[in-house]
């Protein structure tokens, strides 16, 4: 089953044009990880995905259903929106709420979207915080917590809607370079339990490790796609080349 | 000195502060509130109205806004229905006094809105909450310690505004000890006034305070 699909997107703020028609499929248990130069579109392309920016043109098709379908920055047909509720999504700042303990985090989407019951959803969200390894921090308020792990609870709250893909949007470069390793750690164990998902990142050696399709952006467009072997250790094209060059 | 019924009639006055303040407040709060999500609000009938609000509210006088309610609408209403209404003192000062205050009101929180990060909405969104969800779950719960400073000052203000109900027959802290102070030739009860004030004022300074730090508390390493 397709998972995620992307049919021609385009995506423009005024005259600017970021989004160039981006065609892409994401198949069930498949992990793609994106890289590409700064202000390629890989951030926007993930933000477009889960409806934080609107597309101008294209065709956004989660779980084999179309969710939605524009041209000339309007609707051309009406998609079948719910399913973006099994996006999960991962941001490079955390954006945990800061006036919520970390138990509370990660319940409250629950709680408030799904009506969920209280005990249960704790008992879950126990489990979620016990798999990233933070279950000693579940009454802290964010603020105390190090970047690492705050990201590792905004990865556990993502899971507690029960996400069918997970978008991770630069998950670890707000983070010191030592806590870096604990957060693709949780990444990877959820690759290995074959969750869906779409990582941008600027770690190359983690996308080499991780990745069923690595995929190179640049300027808008899909420049280079395959899997990590071709594209990071053999690229083909000239541009993929030079930023791999630039950044080891 | 003072008797008993002087004593009595400033406490009465003093109640009365209070009482026009704080239902001012209270419903200040709750109405400006709604201004100030109209203020952002995309719909643009929604968002000229609550400008237009602001701007009356804020761009004319308090005691202008008092007499409108409480002298002129009985007359305006005669002329247009031919049936007149007596406008209750103490129900037109709540009235005024409210409307005012939420014109303030409104401009605080929108503010306070506007100065939480941007990624809470998305998150919030990203987890699936619409727009009201988010509002009342994790964007205006952040904005309460800032809105404890501005809201005692508002209310600070409110406690020494109410003077302005003399003019509508209505006896508040001030009026009651001039009144007393015309009568007797003595200064004394400006001071007994004054006491009054700053003894209020002190109260919520405190009480504004504690609520800053408590609503804080998980900003603290």
């Amino acid at each position: 089953m397709s998972m995620v699909k992307l049919v021609n997107i385009k995506k423009s703020f005024g005259t600017l044009e970021v989004l160039k028609g981006i065609d892409l499929e994401i198949e069930k248990g498949e992990v793609v990880c994106v890289i590409g130069p700064s202000g390629s579109g890989k951030s926007t392309m993930l933000r477009c995905i889960n409806n934080l920016e609107q597309i101008t043109e294209g065709e956004i098709h989660i779980e084999d259903t179309l969710v939605v379908k524009r041209a000339n920055n309007k609707d051309v047909e009406k998609g079948n929106s719910d399913l973006r509720n099994d996006l999960g999504m991962v941001f490079q700042n955390f954006n945990l709420f800061p006036h919520l303990t970390v138990l509370d985090n990660i319940t409250i989407a629950p709680r408030v979207v799904k009506n969920a019951d209280k005990t249960a959803i704790d008992q879950k969200a126990m489990n979620l915080l016990k798999m990233v390894g933070l279950v000693d921090k579940a009454n802290e308020y964010p603020i105390r917590l190090s970047g690492g792990q705050q990201q590792r609870v905004a990865i556990a709250r993502a899971l507690a809607m029960d996400p069918q893909i997970m978008l991770f949007d630069e998950p670890t470069s707000a983070l010191d370079p030592e806590l870096v390793g604990e957060v693709l750690d949780t990444i990877k164990a959820l690759a290995q339990e074959g969750m869906t998902m779409i990582i941008v990142t600027h770690e190359i050696s983690f996308a080499r490790d991780l990745a069923d399709r690595v995929i190179f952006m640049d300027d808008g467009v899909i420049c280079e796609e395959g899997p990590p072997e071709d594209v990071i250790l053999n690229p083909k094209e000239e541009r993929t080349q030079n930023f791999l060059n630039r950044i080891n | 000195m003072i008797n008993q019924i002087q004593m009595r009639a400033i406490f009465d006055g003093s109640v009365l502060t209070i009482k026009v303040a704080f239902v001012a407040l209270f419903f200040g709060l709750i109405f400006g509130t709604l201004i100030a999500l109209g203020r952002m609000s995309k719909n643009k009938v929604i968002k000229s109205f609550s400008w237009f609000y602001v701007w009356f509210f804020r761009g004319t006088p308090l005691l202008l806004q008092l007499f409108i309610i409480f002298y002129a609408y009985p007359i305006i209403r005669i002329e247009m229905t031919g049936s007149g209404v007596e406008m209750n003192p103490m129900l037109s000062a709540y009235l005024a006094f409210s409307l005012n205050c939420a014109a303030y009101s409104a401009e605080i929180i929108r503010a306070a809105i506007e100065s939480i990060d941007h990624g809470q909405m998305e998150a919030a969104k990203a987890l699936g909450m619409n727009y009201r969800q988010a509002m009342t779950r994790i964007i205006i719960p952040q904005t309460y310690k800032r809105l404890m400073a501005p809201i005692g000052n508002e209310l600070i203000m409110l406690i020494k505004d109410t003077s302005l109900v003399s003019t509508i027959a209505l006896f508040d802290l001030l009026r009651t000890v001039k009144t007393m102070a015309s009568a007797t030739g003595d200064w004394v009860y400006y001071i007994y006034a004054a006491v009054i004030y700053l003894f209020l004022t002190t109260i919520f300074q405190i009480v504004f305070d504690k609520l800053e730090v408590r609503f804080g508390v998980y900003e603290e390493r």
